[in-house]
């Protein structure tokens, strides 16, 4: 797991003494400035009361209190839920599906891939220009030629439908992440051994069971540690539902940034969100460490 | 000499298992699989580049034709939109957008690169947990960071200045960068930089004369996808920049007035903010699986 030039003997570890941190000083300092500070910052302002920008009196608990007592923020926390537990899992399916496909052999492939790579790419912005023409009032491309055809919704857009704006952004979502689940499985199918499905071959496994056998177990770890990664971008979406629906209708597609970005910038309520900010830091940092531990332990990648 | 090694035995078993695939099960029923599999995956990827097309035909048509029930296909294409968005100046927030991007990601390779030679090549004490507080930082939600920053700039001046928005670029960028380039630096063969610490090289010269033309593939990869991101980039610029900062993400907005929605323009400033991701897309694309990955996937 250590790289092969991590223990280079005694006498020239001695030689290189400072070298290596004189390399590491500049970066790590940066990003303890523009990371570690502005967290702390955070943590100090939670236990403050906030007013109109200013920093007052030492609050102890009472804004993680008020945040836990407060409906809205349960609220956006099941629209992230929700959000995550749909999206998530119907990229990866995709994904896989195309994995499996591309895995095939099959013409054209060095065309398809950087093809249908380009939506994982695009700019939130971009994105959010291209499902407004799509999915625009009665009259967007798929709003009136799908949603009114079948009847499903007329007279206005899925984005302004309480009941249906949070799984048009689900659309979105998967639009744009399916190519990169795709094409990180299919680099992982690439890298299979060859010999055991040989083997299973001459066994006389059919292609299913060589699936469920070899495939999805030797493919596990790396299966993991995509869907970790993409579960932790997933849960910070905000770009794509600010510019779509902006939360709304009402706070149907509030989710927990959306939740935190209104209680900063419209509403000024800065105690509760600096709280807000750093429970969902501590989650992330719960997710950072899992992907972390599964891609060194399990995938040897680090 | 290592790197040498696997790649050339990875391509022959790529092209092994491409054979095999193919040639083994009959002639002709392989062949028709192939081509149903083709058939499949040319489909499926038309179903997901259509809005992109969609849009980048917008730019040329004209406003009364754009929501015409049923769709119309054919028509004679109109230059207005284009014209309108150049005369509304969004060539400057090109402008704006092409030089923050640019600036935090030479900032990103001058204070990167040494940082991630040192973690693979090195003993550095406590090495993995600050690897872990380099990659906590690139996971952090924005939405969290953007409230400190805000408030501290607000107190220093540094709202929507360009030095601002660079700095505030840096705490994602940098954290990737770092990450990335590390594990490039992990699969350089240790060989010839043990040669040249043998001919005197001090470790300084070692890093610039033997590693850096070495890992320059690495590091055009992975600051090109810095890049990406900074130009992607929207909740910062929007929140920490402002009239005289104002990027290309940021000005789609604008386009959205309470008049009416300018979608011709706004399918010009897609595409033009499109455009050089797509070209980097085709140059890079093994590249950017590992990136996306953290490094995890090696593409």
């Amino acid at each position: 797991m250590t790289p092969a030039g991590a223990r280079p003997g005694g006498g020239e570890a001695a030689r290189v003494g400072w070298f290596p941190y004189a390399l590491i000083a500049p970066a790590m300092l940066t990003l303890i400035a523009v990371g570690l500070v502005p967290f702390l910052y955070t943590v100090y302002l939670s236990f403050h009361e906030m007013r109109h920008a200013q920093i007052g009196d030492w609050a102890g608990l009472s804004n993680y209190r008020a945040l836990l007592l407060n409906p809205r923020f349960w609220h956006s926390a099941g629209v992230s839920a929700l959000f995550i537990a749909t999206a998530v899992p119907l990229a990866f399916g995709l994904g896989l599906a195309g994995a499996l496909i591309l895995n095939r052999g099959i013409c054209l492939r060095s065309v398809i891939i950087p093809v249908r790579f380009v939506p994982t790419m695009m700019a939130p912005a971009v994105v959010a220009i291209l499902w407004k023409i799509m999915l625009a009032g009665s009259w967007g491309l798929i709003s009136y030629n799908v949603i009114e055809r079948f009847g499903i919704l007329t007279g206005t857009s899925v984005l302004a439908s309480p009941a249906l704006a949070l799984y048009a952004l689900v659309l979105v979502d998967v639009w744009q992440w399916t190519p990169f689940m795709m094409l990180a499985l299919f680099a992982g199918l690439q890298s299979l051994p060859e010999t055991p499905y040989r083997a299973a071959a001459v066994d006389g496994a059919t292609a299913l069971q060589a699936f469920r056998r070899l495939t999805v177990p030797l493919m596990m770890p790396l299966m993991v540690v995509i869907g970790l990664l993409r579960l932790i971008d997933a849960s910070k979406v905000f770009d794509t539902i600010f510019l779509l629906t902006g939360g709304g209708p009402g706070t149907a597609t509030e989710s927990v940034s959306l939740f935190v970005y209104k209680r900063v910038f419209d509403f000024w309520d800065l105690g509760p969100a600096a709280a807000t900010a750093v429970v969902i830091w501590v989650m992330f940092f719960a997710f950072a460490n899992g992907f972390y531990q599964v891609a060194r332990r399990k995938l040897g990648a680090f | 000499m290592a790197s040498i090694k696997s790649l050339a035995a990875s391509s022959a078993r790529s092209k092994e298992s491409e054979g095999a695939s193919t040639a083994r099960p009959g002639r002709s029923r392989g062949g028709r699989r192939r081509a149903l599999f083709t058939a499949l995956a040319v489909a499926w990827t038309a179903v997901g580049v259509f809005p992109v097309l969609w849009m980048a035909v917008m730019t040329v048509k004209p406003e009364a034709l754009m929501f015409a029930r049923p769709p119309v296909w054919a028509f004679t294409p109109t230059a207005e939109h284009v014209r309108h968005v150049l005369a509304e100046g969004f060539v400057w927030n090109l402008g704006r957008s092409l030089v923050v991007a640019g600036l935090s990601t030479a900032l990103v390779v001058v204070v990167g690169t040494p940082a991630a030679y040192a973690f693979a090549r090195f003993p550095i004490r406590r090495r993995d947990d600050l690897l872990l507080f380099v990659l906590a930082t690139r996971l952090a939600p924005p939405v969290a960071l953007v409230i400190p920053f805000y408030l501290i700039y607000a107190r220093v001046g540094l709202l929507d200045t360009y030095t601002g928005l660079v700095l505030a670029y840096l705490t994602f960028n940098l954290s990737f960068y770092v990450w990335v380039l590390w594990s490039f630096c992990r699969d350089l063969p240790v060989e010839l930089e043990e040669a040249a610490r043998a001919d005197g090289y001090s470790p300084g010269r070692v890093l610039i004369r033997v590693v850096l033309p070495l890992l320059r593939p690495g590091i055009i990869a992975t600051s090109v996808l810095c890049f990406i991101f900074a130009w992607n980039e929207f909740l910062y610029a929007f929140m920490l920049g402002g009239k005289a900062v104002e990027t290309l993400p940021v000005a789609v907005p604008k386009l959205i007035t309470s008049q009416g929605v300018k979608w011709g323009e706004l399918s010009v400033v897609g595409i033009a903010a499109l455009a050089p991701i797509a070209a980097v897309v085709f140059v890079l694309q093994r590249h950017i699986v590992r990136g996306l990955t953290m490094g995890a996937v090696k593409g």
